[in-house]
């Protein structure tokens, strides 16, 4: 398959693949299998929450 | 589904045996651990009290194996050695880093590792073989390199295998994890991961 990107989003994988070490395949994939492990814990019922390590606030991610 | 071969080395003798490594748990190795090693942890645990027991005792991989199986991003294992199965674990690629050097760089994270019962010395001495979780942690490590990790992995151990994480490992420990049922959080950056690797 080929996907296209604008530039903005190219730009964001560019970024990304730096700051994660990897490939922009690699980053494309490790994408897809977070958000589909993420999607199923949505789907049983579970909720998916950030914290600031500081304050130990939580703030409610939602993935749709 | 791989096979790669693998050795394990005889509880009594200390000859190395060849076993296999499948990186993938079937229906047949959930049966094996069904019908094996969960009858025989039973058996060498009925006369211990809660707190005497394998840590990972109530651990059933058959449920564990209804949630990940159709996951991209968990990795499963199993071991075998005489068409009895050796060993278990389970593993994710999608958490990130936290020893500085690496933080937020993608890391395998072994979820689950565990060695049949007749192979842990507290239950059965000398063990049928040793060297499980060696190998485990090894397919780990080569996991990272695999998905271009470059061999970062991490974990939280069980208090009773902390010794092993650390000396055996080398991993780094990062303390206790509040998150987590305070278990000791250990990392293994990629030059520690490297040198695992080149381990006899």
């Amino acid at each position: 398959m080929t996907l296209n990107l604008t530039p903005r989003e190219m730009a964001v994988l560019e970024e990304l693949a730096a700051a994660k070490d990897l490939s922009k395949t690699g980053v494309m994939k490790l994408a897809l299998r977070l958000l589909q492990a993420m999607d199923a814990k949505v789907r049983m019922g579970q909720k998916l929450f950030v914290e600031d390590d500081k304050t130990k606030e939580k703030s409610e991610l939602v993935i749709l | 589904m791989n096979v790669s071969a693998v050795y394990l080395k005889r509880g009594d003798t200390g000859k190395l045996v060849e076993a296999s490594l499948v990186d993938e748990v079937t229906d047949a190795h959930l049966s094996l651990w069904e019908n094996s090693w969960g009858p025989v942890m039973k058996v060498r645990c009925a006369n211990r009290t809660s707190s005497d027991k394998p840590e990972d005792y109530h651990w059933d991989w058959r449920q564990k194996a209804g949630w990940w199986r159709p996951l991209l991003g968990y990795h499963s294992f199993a071991l075998l050695c005489r068409n009895e199965l050796q060993g278990l674990m389970l593993a994710s690629d999608f958490r990130s880093a936290r020893i500085q050097m690496q933080f937020g760089k993608p890391i395998i994270y072994v979820e689950f590792l565990a060695t049949a019962p007749w192979n842990r010395p507290e239950l059965k001495k000398p063990t049928r073989y040793r060297g499980v979780g060696t190998v485990m942690m090894a397919a780990a490590v080569e996991l990272s390199f695999e998905l271009g990790y470059r061999g970062r992995i991490s974990l939280h151990s069980l208090p009773a295998a902390e010794p092993f994480y650390r000396d055996s490992c080398k991993m780094t420990g990062l303390g206790a994890d509040a998150a987590h049922h305070d278990l000791m959080y250990f990392e293994m950056t990629s030059s520690q991961a490297e040198a695992f690797r080149q381990k006899p």
